[in-house]
């Protein structure tokens, strides 16, 4: 057998009842159980992956997360002062000088947190494989974030100065940089390939937002460049329609098109320890369509629910002479106020648990089906590592809301 | 019960079990091996059928791995620390396993989490604590006393942008009531000690309030002059105010609140957008800190007031009816004062003080009062408060 495949099992029901008890839990604590919540929907998911029949394992505790969480926020409590108070002095000191830039700076002091949700993301990232079992064996990632956090910093400037041309330098580069750094027991993952082999399905997008470019400057070239070309341009309508409604999306789903091939292309240039090897087959239509219907279910789903429940609670308060029609032409402001909370918190819990059903669990699904492990004949020389030190346990990640779908 | 009896029930498990072949994990390598299951002396025995090897979990210790999503195959861990993992999926198998007195608990994580936990919870409070308590206060005091008389202004007129004229608040320029205010300010700080030069203001708001913001700028909302009900009101909140420019309280404020931006925020993180609760407890924190500069600004007050020769009781009868016609009114800010009880103590304190006081004269004559409640008209020529106010805040 020189393949396993990788089988999705687990039931959407199911999901949807972990989801539903564990969303309203987090409601009602203020969100503190949803170290809980993201607890248990992760081994969830995780134990329905099964690449080779064996099923993933997340062994990640609540009681770490909050602990870790508790870590992250006192860290960033302290750097976000530090800064605040550097802001202060920094404000004084415009007051004096440039009083219009007291706004700006006043808007740019939480701007302090952006490289550390590289670092969070890292983190997050290392927190959750260090909590990952297959067969047994424990995944790990070497403590690197801060590398990481910089490199992304530049590779993030740099591809927005080039405006996209270097996008395929940043995906690859970060992604090697996780790549190497990530362990199954004691072997080791590794990245190989070039940056090279993603400008082909980077090509769309480049084409759509260059070309954009390249009619923008004709444009103004060809009304006398100059400042009145570039307001006549702003004015034409039929030229802002092409650029609005045709260029915008267009480049979002060529962007997507990408990330979607670009995961494709690396994971099959990913090798494990002595040789084992992935593929991984993502669609990009699937996944739109996932995405775009997935989003319409969950409000649908979630608006309805919501107003069942709430003519339900209408209901029973009309049976037991608490409500009067009257009261639903001209309402108290106080109740108008309960009724906009509730029916907000109740479109939230419903949302969030119709999303796992609609969206995540579909995409998890696909994607997990998608997957395949070849050569497994090498993973016989392959041994435990050791258990990875508590860190924040994905606190930073929490904190600066750094998290994916999980 | 460790007897014959208990013998009897393993040895009959043991040979339901012997039969059964499931998946284990050694936790040492990710090679799938293919074992027997038996029980013997209270543990599990697990044989590799190839190698023979024989591993035992003792029953007691054994633990199920939680929230799994199929139902088709139960996992066990040997103990919550032990990596190693049997996979079961026959359903005879588990049934015996179930019913051998294993107590089979959930695993869980490492021993010490809680405790972690609970230090990690005190050093966050006093962390917390020190910094929106300690350090930012008393950066911003510092900051507030150092601060340069241009910066502060020139803060104070970008605040009072955003707040009322960006929200549609215009300020009030009929010139009789201009000159009845001037006159109210003048008469009250007549030899008074500003650190900053006032700038006072009405402008159409209809919630009945007042502000100081940094750099001396006092603002007095038109609903505040309609809903009260003589000039000593109005000149005993100004003077209210006043205090506040005296002790730079706006500018301290306002580097508080610049200082401990975000702060509040991250005890909430964001799953369902409990932003909103941060909110609330912000604005309950603000009020913790606030409380002492009102009753500073009070003092202040009753003083300058007396200074006037107006007496201080003004004050407190202004709360009073606030308090009294609450319901009736949108009340902004003062509204949740007077549902503190420390509005109360104000109200007494200011009674208290015009108990003591001498003065017997009001701020304004009769005419002056007039103008400056016409001062909201648009032309200044007479005209009622009433119908100047704009829509959004016209409950008066």
């Amino acid at each position: 057998m020189a393949i396993l495949r990788t089988a999705f099992s687990g039931d959407r029901g199911d999901l949807f009842l972990l989801a539903l008890k564990t969303s309203a839990l987090t409601l009602v604590t203020f969100g503190l159980y949803r170290f809980w919540a993201k607890t248990r929907l992760r081994r969830w998911y995780w134990s329905s992956v099964r690449p080779g029949g064996t099923p993933l394992e997340y062994t990640g505790t609540p009681w770490e997360k909050l602990t870790g969480f508790l870590f992250a926020i006192v860290l960033l409590a302290i750097v976000l002062t530090l800064a605040n108070l550097v802001g202060i002095l920094t404000v004084i000191d415009l007051m004096e000088t440039m009083p219009e830039a007291y706004m700006g700076a006043l808007v740019s002091l939480p701007a302090v947190i952006f490289p550390l949700w590289f670092f969070a993301r890292y983190r997050a990232r290392r927190y959750i494989l260090s909590r990952t079992r297959w067969r047994g064996i424990r995944f790990g990632m070497e403590p690197a974030a801060w590398g990481y956090a910089w490199r992304a910093c530049m590779y993030w400037v740099l591809n927005i100065c080039t405006l996209g041309l270097t996008w395929p330098l940043l995906t690859f580069q970060l992604e090697k940089y996780l790549t190497d750094r990530t362990w199954f027991g004691n072997a080791r993952f590794t990245q190989h390939g070039s940056f090279l082999r993603l400008y082909g399905p980077l090509l769309p997008f480049l084409f759509c937002v260059w070309g954009g470019i390249a009619l923008w400057g004709y444009f103004i070239y060809a009304n006398g460049g100059g400042e009145a070309a570039f307001n006549a341009f702003q004015l034409n309508e039929v030229w802002a329609l092409i650029g609005g409604l045709v260029t915008i999306p267009l480049a979002a789903l060529f962007g997507i098109y990408y990330r979607v091939a670009s995961i494709r292309v690396m994971a099959d240039l990913k090798t494990l320890g002595d040789g084992i090897e992935f593929d991984l087959y993502p669609r990009t239509r699937k996944i739109l369509k996932i995405y775009f219907f997935g989003w319409w279910k969950t409000y649908i789903a979630a608006g309805f629910v919501s107003n069942v429940v709430f003519g339900a609670v209408l209901g029973v308060l009309w049976l037991t002479g608490n409500f009067t029609p009257d009261m639903a032409v001209n309402p108290p402001i106080n109740v108008a106020i309960a009724i906009g909370v509730l029916t907000y918190l109740m479109l939230m819990l419903m949302a969030q648990t119709f999303r796992q059903t609609f969206i995540t669990y579909p995409l998890v699904e696909h994607i997990a089906q998608s997957a395949e492990i070849h050569q497994p004949a090498f993973l016989g020389s392959i041994r435990q590592r050791d258990e990875d030190s508590r860190g924040d346990a994905g606190g930073f990640a929490d904190a600066l809301d750094a998290g994916a779908a999980f | 019960m460790s007897g014959y009896v208990e013998h009897i029930r393993n040895e009959a498990f043991a040979a339901k079990l012997a039969l059964t072949y499931s998946e284990f994990f050694d936790g040492i390598s990710p090679v799938k091996q293919r074992v027997s299951l038996r029980i013997s002396d209270n543990a599990l025995e697990i044989k590799n059928v190839e190698t023979m090897q024989v591993t035992r979990w003792p029953l007691k210790s054994i633990r199920e791995v939680p929230d799994l999503s199929d139902k088709a195959a139960v996992i066990f861990a040997g103990d919550n620390e032990d990596p190693a993992r049997l996979v079961i999926r026959e359903a005879e198998a588990l049934q015996t396993l179930v019913e051998s007195g294993a107590p089979l608990h959930r695993l869980r994580g490492p021993r010490g989490q809680l405790r972690r936990l609970g230090v990690m919870g005190v050093i966050a409070a006093a962390c917390f604590g020190g910094l929106l308590f300690g350090l930012v206060p008393w950066f911003a005091n510092a900051a507030a006393e150092r601060i340069p008389a241009e910066a502060e202004i020139a803060m104070g007129q970008e605040l009072f942008n955003q707040i009322y004229v960006g929200t549609g608040s215009s300020v009030c320029t009929a010139p009789d009531g201009v000159a009845a205010l001037e006159t109210m300010q003048a008469r009250l700080t007549s030899g008074a000690d500003l650190p900053l030069p006032l700038t006072l203001r009405v402008v159409r708001n209809g919630t009945v309030n007042a502000t100081a913001l940094p750099g001396g700028q006092v603002t007095i909302h038109s609903a505040l002059i309609e809903a009260a009900e003589s000039p000593d009101e109005v000149a005993a909140v100004l003077a209210h105010e006043i205090g506040h420019v005296a002790h730079r309280d706006g500018t301290r404020g306002q580097l508080r609140a610049m200082g401990s931006y975000g702060l509040i925020g991250l005890l909430f993180g964001d799953v369902f957008g409990f932003s909103a609760a941060a909110g609330v407890t912000g604005a309950v924190l603000d009020a913790s800190y606030t409380r002492d500069a009102e009753a500073r600004a009070d003092a202040f007050a009753h003083e300058m007031l007396e200074t006037a020769d107006v007496s201080p009781a003004a004050l407190g009868t202004f709360f009073e009816r606030l308090a009294a016609a609450e319901g009736d009114m949108d009340l902004g800010l003062l509204r949740h004062l007077s549902t503190h009880p420390e509005t109360l103590e104000r109200i007494e304190a200011a009674r208290h003080a015009g108990e003591v006081s001498a003065a017997t004269g009001t701020i304004l004559s009769d005419g002056e009062w007039a103008s400056l409640r016409t001062i909201c008209s648009i032309d200044g020529s007479g005209g009622a408060l009433d119908g100047e106010i704009p829509p959004d805040g016209g409950k008066l």
